[in-house]
């Protein structure tokens, strides 16, 4: 197609080790974390009784974020213990998908499927967890496949479905979603980007199809716009979403 | 002579490769495009309602947007799977 | 006659190569593919190592280090970093409810210090009117005294005057009667030739004296 060689996925997304076994991937998991540390820790130096700037405005605003946006309308004011846990979730999966769009990285950590699958795994032991801790191993299970206030005979189509739901499709629709969703973004972006290159670098109708390349470079600014909207509403919809399972294993519905 | 009858018989079974990559590429496309209609037409309405609804109630806006986000969550994930198999088609 | 060179490794198929061996004779072929197998077979292989890593599956070495830095996030999150910022932040915020407590006791005194000024103020006006109304009765009263003092002078003088143009007038009057009668005693001496009797001549001249003050 206009002679445009495109790169299967696999090549897309391969990357060489560099120390040991540490690849871009495992780098930019590894920076993420750092950067998150260092605004913490910078923020905590500041003096607390003068007016938060900066970093540590900053860092006040995730935890005031986190704390009315996420935990107060999903749990509830006793669940502002679980504000760490959701912070580190929303902090270290938005600093995963931000290098996606910064020049020289361009790759989201969580377009692979090894830390999205690794968080949304924690996440299922986190629920479950809580759930067996709060409602006991027999209530929890009960709550889950005999949801009150169902016709007796539904149970025999609603638990399955609902177990298979809860313990099996939550976590990997969790990792799923997340992995997807930047896998995606990534690849739309590398398709216009190699569309783009094709286009400014075509041998014959020079004429006609170099100008017509700023056409594919429009659409890559305008995609990488988007995907700083995407990168964050992942973010915000993994947290929330650990939120509401924390909080549906916490309070059973009655 | 039977060094080419091997060689042809090769050729064929290389067609045939080709002939199931191209429809595992074609099924591929089919496996995207019709999971995603399905959301398409679930997303907008989820949004379109939560709009409705922070129109007629703008005070109970930021319940209504963490609610919306939660329907487009889940009404996503049915795309994203077609996408997964899109993925693993094209392999 | 195009031929096709086929590369096998490990019984599958790692690549072919379609010849156009006019040049050479047909028996090359298969000599060439013994020859080129084990070049070929290399290069198959490291076509297998580039095909890079499968979309899906994830990969051990990214599981660890994604994992290992997360967790590390969380543990230090939950332990240090997150409880050092929210101390700080309840703090600042105690101190401002402190700050708005003080503010509002500021507020009220500063209330309280307004009414005690405004109720000053209003005794202070009050006084102040009382004053001026006393003051005002004061002067009132003076003025009266004064008025009622310059108008019995005012009338004294006047009745003074009165009494002095009574005199005068009453001599003027008898200086008058007394002419009148020398003059009417003279003519009726010349008329008649006899002098009249004086008393007759006074009260005619009275009565016609009184006759015309009447009539004036």
């Amino acid at each position: 197609m206009f002679g445009l060689d495109f790169p299967p996925i696999n090549e897309v997304i391969r990357w060489r080790d560099a120390f040991g076994n540490l690849n871009k991937i495992g780098m930019i998991a590894v920076l993420a974390s750092g950067i998150a540390i260092l605004i913490f820790l910078l923020a905590s130096r500041y003096n607390a009784n003068e007016a938060p700037k900066g970093v540590r405005n900053l860092a006040e605003m995730l935890v005031e974020f986190i704390e009315e946006n996420i935990v107060m309308q999903t749990i509830g004011k006793d669940g502002l213990g679980w504000t760490p846990f959701l912070l580190s979730l929303f902090i270290f999966i938005y600093l995963c998908n931000l290098p996606g769009i910064i020049p020289i990285m361009q790759m989201p950590a969580t377009g692979r499927m090894a830390i999205p699958l690794f968080l949304s795994v924690i996440v299922w032991v986190v629920y479950n967890a809580v759930g067996i801790k709060h409602q006991g191993f027999i209530g929890y299970f009960k709550g889950i496949m005999f949801p009150p206030g169902v016709p007796k005979p539904i149970y025999l189509l609603l638990t399955p479905i609902e177990l298979v739901s809860t313990i099996i499709v939550r976590p990997f629709s969790l990792a799923i979603r997340l992995f997807a969703n930047m896998l995606a973004g990534h690849m739309l972006l590398v398709t216009f980007a190699l569309l783009s290159a094709a286009m400014f670098e075509a041998q014959t109708k020079k004429f006609l199809l170099v100008p017509m390349g700023i056409l594919p470079m429009g659409m890559l600014i305008f995609l990488t716009v988007f995907e700083v909207l995407v990168g964050f509403l992942q973010a915000y919809i993994f947290t929330i979403l650990t939120a509401v399972y924390i909080g549906g294993a916490r309070h059973p519905e009655h | 002579m039977e060094a080419l009858v091997q060689v042809s018989r090769l050729v064929s079974e290389l067609n045939a490769a080709d002939a199931k990559a191209a429809n595992a590429a074609i099924g591929a496309g089919f496996a995207y495009g019709l999971a995603a209609i399905g959301p398409g037409v679930g997303i907008g309405f989820v949004v379109g309602k939560a709009i409705e609804a922070m129109a007629r109630q703008p005070e109970s806006a930021g319940m209504v947007r963490t609610t919306m986000f939660l329907g487009i969550a889940f009404t996503e994930a049915l795309a994203l799977i077609g996408f997964v198999v899109f993925i693993l088609l094209g392999l | 006659m195009p031929t096709a060179i086929v590369t096998q490794l490990n019984g599958r198929i790692v690549h072919v190569r379609l010849v156009s061996s006019d040049s050479t004779d047909t028996t090359m072929p298969v000599e060439a593919l013994e020859a080129n197998a084990p070049m070929a077979a290399v290069e198959g292989e490291a076509h297998t190592e580039d095909k890079g890593p499968s979309p899906i599956a994830p990969e051990g070495k990214e599981l660890i280090w994604g994992g290992g830095s997360f967790v590390v996030l969380l543990v230090l999150m939950r332990l240090v970093l997150f409880p050092k910022v929210k101390k700080g932040i309840e703090t600042r915020y105690g101190n401002i409810r402190n700050n708005i407590d003080g503010a509002t006791n500021v507020r009220a005194d500063a209330r309280t210090d307004v009414a005690a000024y405004e109720s000053a103020l209003v005794d202070v006006r009050a006084e102040a009117s009382r004053r001026v109304d006393e003051a005002r009765r004061t002067l009132d009263a003076e003025r009266q005294v004064a008025i009622t003092a310059v108008t019995a002078r005012i009338a004294a003088r006047k009745a003074e005057v009165d009494a002095s143009n009574a005199a005068v007038r009453a001599a003027a009057s008898a200086d008058v009667s007394i002419a009148i009668a020398s003059v009417a005693t003279t003519a009726t001496q010349i008329a008649v030739g006899r002098a009249p009797d004086a008393a007759v001549v006074s009260r005619a001249v009275e009565e016609s004296l009184q006759l015309s003050g009447g009539q004036r």
